[in-house]
């Protein structure tokens, strides 16, 4: 409970020592930051255990947030690092065994309904309104907002992470007059930069790699299956495919838009570098940052460090020094639908001790002041997520390109499309994982999606065809489950 | 005296083994007890229902044909790696039985790769199968005269090699050295005799080398046996089951089941599908190999 003197410190009395209900919302004149930071105040002294994805992704906590809610609060924050892949498991493990030894968490959104459902998140709807949050929270773009806070009409999660697909290409590369003519010749109209659509991607790209001979490479992707789930979602979604018969909720992923999509990856493999169906996040970064490939796609991180941003503190050592550093373009995807893939959202543990000092603590790190700060830090992975992020001018000048950087980010996140997130995705997303494995050990890319689509039925089946059906309908009706056509 | 100091109660021996057999039973007994009892329920991610299930998850077991393909694959694995491991470590032993200049640090070095955690030596091998930093790529384009593009751990042709000759790499030294403490024990002066007879290494192998490390050799097949039955770190670093599931393990099915996808009953249902399968097989091999004698 927050003191008197505590509310007195910072001039808004008589709002925070009342419950909820009684608290005038004008009393929150100061920002979500410094409201958490007096709130929190009164729990100085004792620790809270936050998960937070292990590697990069920690040293926000361990190096900056953590050490810094510290010396403004008094508590001591405890950093579990957890691989993604073990995250969802962890959660749910402690949450199932009652002991309760995490207080707040990172939770990649379309796990919201599976882990809200089952309990393991505190609703966050009461917090929100007792520390005056809503309002700031209002102001995280649209997207994440609208779509990756919610179940049910709870809240569960802060949207914490502009996590969205972009298309990097080289500028001095496809604005070279000489590529441009062959083009012209080529295909009889002018090249598109960038391209726009998969047509013209692979034409353009085909077209580099034929050029230069196994100097430079058209484009790279992930292929690994892992990465190659997101991928294919959003691309099945921009070729017009819809996952489910939203009547019967029968599985049509083995549509003709998803034979296409393979069987086109099958084809751009191609133009792509050798072994390319092994890549993932670094193989993929390393070839585009010493110039072995002309466009490629992934998460924001690639276009800081393509600008070399951040890339010569130490613990940045591990990523090639780029050598295309402002020959770098940023656009959507082919498509105009990138995937919003994965993310985080912060959320607390319905099994914690310390919920009210974990909740203060996550409002803290995502209020606006505090989040901007995180965003820009060089050696994290948290992407704009925020109106204010997206516009701010210390941002923009952070490489010379960045301007542009923010633009795309921003319409990404404006015309992104959501992870599906149903009861067990990670079933259906296993389901996936293992279609795109199949597709490159040579197998027929209509069989890989019957076989997976009929899957998708037996899980549908298992956990309830009804239970399901009104959760898709739900997740379905989200402005960034499908692309407007 | 008094009658008690000379005559200390029968039973105190039973009493200083308490604590210890409880121990026992807590962390052995009551674990397989107590997922026999789950394995009768309907425990998921989303539903925690502990009441009687019957034997529900035993009929899917049947119906599921994952789970028998990867008990397949690793019945495959374990059909191909366990002779050669057996086989590659005999020769090993043979070769090291005789004296020779730096044996002692030969034998340390062939033992390494034994003690490196599985899951190590499957993300090195990983490595080193890579198609654009991995070296044997590399090495096998010197040999090719052009660049080798083999996606061992993708390739369905070539990735049960790549698994079985790392499981090889790892454990024959655990079979070599093993035989060769057999083999320093066989009697040399039964050897020479037949060999004065005029026995060949093949008879004086089969019927005087063999009967003689056979307990031992045992033993160890059974030992390997077991491991690779339940295989699973190495796999998992390589290929995670894949591509597809074309490598899955039923450790790894097991695993996938329990811990991904949270089929909390259903995985203690195949796990006793595990050990009833091979409680039969230990059962018959140790019959078979004279063990129990």
């Amino acid at each position: 409970m927050v003191t008197r003197r505590d509310v007195g410190k910072i001039g808004i009395a008589a709002g925070l020592a009342g419950s909820a209900g009684m608290m005038p919302r004008a009393a929150f004149a100061a920002d979500g930051a410094s409201a958490a930071v007096e709130a929190a105040k009164q729990f100085s002294g004792q620790t809270i255990t936050i998960v937070w994805e292990a590697g990069l992704q920690s040293l926000d906590p361990l190096n900056f947030s953590g050490p810094k809610w510290k010396e403004l609060t008094g508590i001591d924050v405890k950093v579990v690092e957890v691989p993604v892949a073990e995250m969802f498991t962890k959660i749910m493990q402690d949450f199932r065994s009652g002991a309760g030894a995490y207080d707040a968490l990172n939770v990649i959104p379309s796990w919201m309904p599976d882990l809200a459902n089952a309990g393991a998140l505190e609703e966050l709807d009461s917090y929100v309104d007792k520390y005056g949050y809503r309002d700031e929270l209002m102001k995280i773009a649209p997207t994440y907002r609208d779509n990756q806070m919610k179940v049910n009409g709870k809240i569960f999660g802060l949207p914490d992470d502009g996590d969205v697909f972009v298309m990097y290409y080289r500028t001095d590369v496809l604005n070279d007059p000489a590529l441009q003519a062959a083009y012209k010749e080529k295909h009889g109209a002018d090249m598109p930069v960038p391209p726009t659509n998969w047509k013209d991607f692979d034409q353009v790209a085909a077209l580099i790699s034929e050029m230069n001979k196994d100097k430079l490479y058209g484009a790279a992707f992930f292929r690994e299956s892992g990465y190659g789930n997101f991928m294919f979602q959003e691309r099945f979604r921009n070729e017009g495919g819809k996952f489910f018969d939203a009547d019967t909720m029968k599985a049509t992923i083995n549509s003709e838009a998803g034979v296409k999509v393979l069987t086109d990856w099958v084809a751009e493999n191609k133009f792509a570098p050798p072994g390319v169906e092994q890549w993932g996040f670094v193989e993929n970064l390393a070839a585009f940052l010493q110039g072995q490939t002309a466009m490629t796609i992934s998460w924001p991180p690639y276009g800081r460090w393509a600008a070399s941003y951040g890339t010569d503190q130490e613990v940045m050592s591990w990523v090639p020094k780029s050598t295309i550093a402002g020959k770098v373009g940023y656009a959507m995807t082919p498509g105009g639908h990138p995937q919003l893939a994965a993310g985080f959202c912060l959320s607390v543990s319905s099994a914690s001790k310390n919920k009210e000092a974990a909740y203060l603590f996550i409002q803290w790190l995502n209020s606006e002041a505090t989040s901007l700060e995180r965003v820009k830090l060089p050696y994290a992975l948290r992407d704009p997520f925020r109106d204010s992020h997206f516009t701010d001018p210390g941002y923009a000048a952070l490489w010379p390109e960045a301007k542009d950087y923010l633009k795309a980010l921003q319409d990404g996140a404006n015309n992104g499309l959501l992870d599906l997130s149903l009861l067990q995705t990670d079933k259906y997303e296993e389901v996936l994982r293992q279609s795109v494995s199949k597709l490159w050990a040579g197998e027929d890319p209509k069989a890989i999606l019957d076989t997976a689509a009929a899957e998708w039925d037996a899980i549908t089946d298992k956990i309830g065809t009804d239970k399901q059906k009104a959760v898709y309908a739900d997740w379905a009706s989200k402005s960034g489950a499908y692309p407007k056509m | 005296m008094p009658a008690i100091a000379v005559h200390p109660d029968r039973n105190f021996k039973y009493w200083l083994l308490t604590p210890a057999i409880f121990l026992l039973l807590l962390v052995g007994l009551f674990p397989l007890i107590y997922s026999l009892i789950v394995s009768f329920m309907r425990i998921d991610m989303m539903d925690t229902d502990t009441s009687f299930a019957g034997l529900y998850n035993y009929a899917n077991l049947f119906k599921d044909s994952r789970l028998w393909w990867s008990l397949a694959h690793t019945l495959l694995i374990t059909a191909i790696a366990l002779p050669i491991e057996l086989l590659l470590g005999l020769a090993m032993a043979y070769l090291f039985l005789e004296k020779m200049p730096g044996r002692q640090i030969f034998i340390a070095l062939l033992v390494l790769p034994t003690i490196i955690s599985p899951i190590v030596a499957g993300a090195t091998w990983r490595l080193l199968f890579d198609n654009k930093y991995g070296p044997i790529n590399q090495i096998l384009g010197w040999f090719a005269g052009e660049r080798v593009n083999a996606l061992w751990t993708i390739n369905p042709t070539l990735v049960y090699p790549a698994i079985i000759f790392c499981e090889i790499w790892q454990w024959t030294p655990f079979m070599f050295l093993i035989l060769l403490a057999a083999l320093s024990n066989v009697d040399k002066s039964q050897t020479e005799a037949a060999e004065i007879d005029g026995a060949r290494f093949w008879r004086s192998f089969r019927y005087i080398v063999l009967p003689a490390i056979w307990p031992v050799m045992a033993i160890a097949i059974l030992i390997r046996g077991l491991d690779l039955f339940r295989i699973f770190d190495i796999i998992w670093a390589l290929t995670q089951g894949g591509p597809g599931t074309k490598t899955e393990t039923i450790s790894i099915y097991a695993y996938v089941q329990g811990f991904k996808q949270f089929e909390t009953s259903y995985t203690a249902a195949i796990a006793f599908l595990v050990i009833a399968i091979l409680t039969i097989v230990c059962t018959w091999a140790i019959r078979r190999m004279g063990l129990a004698k």
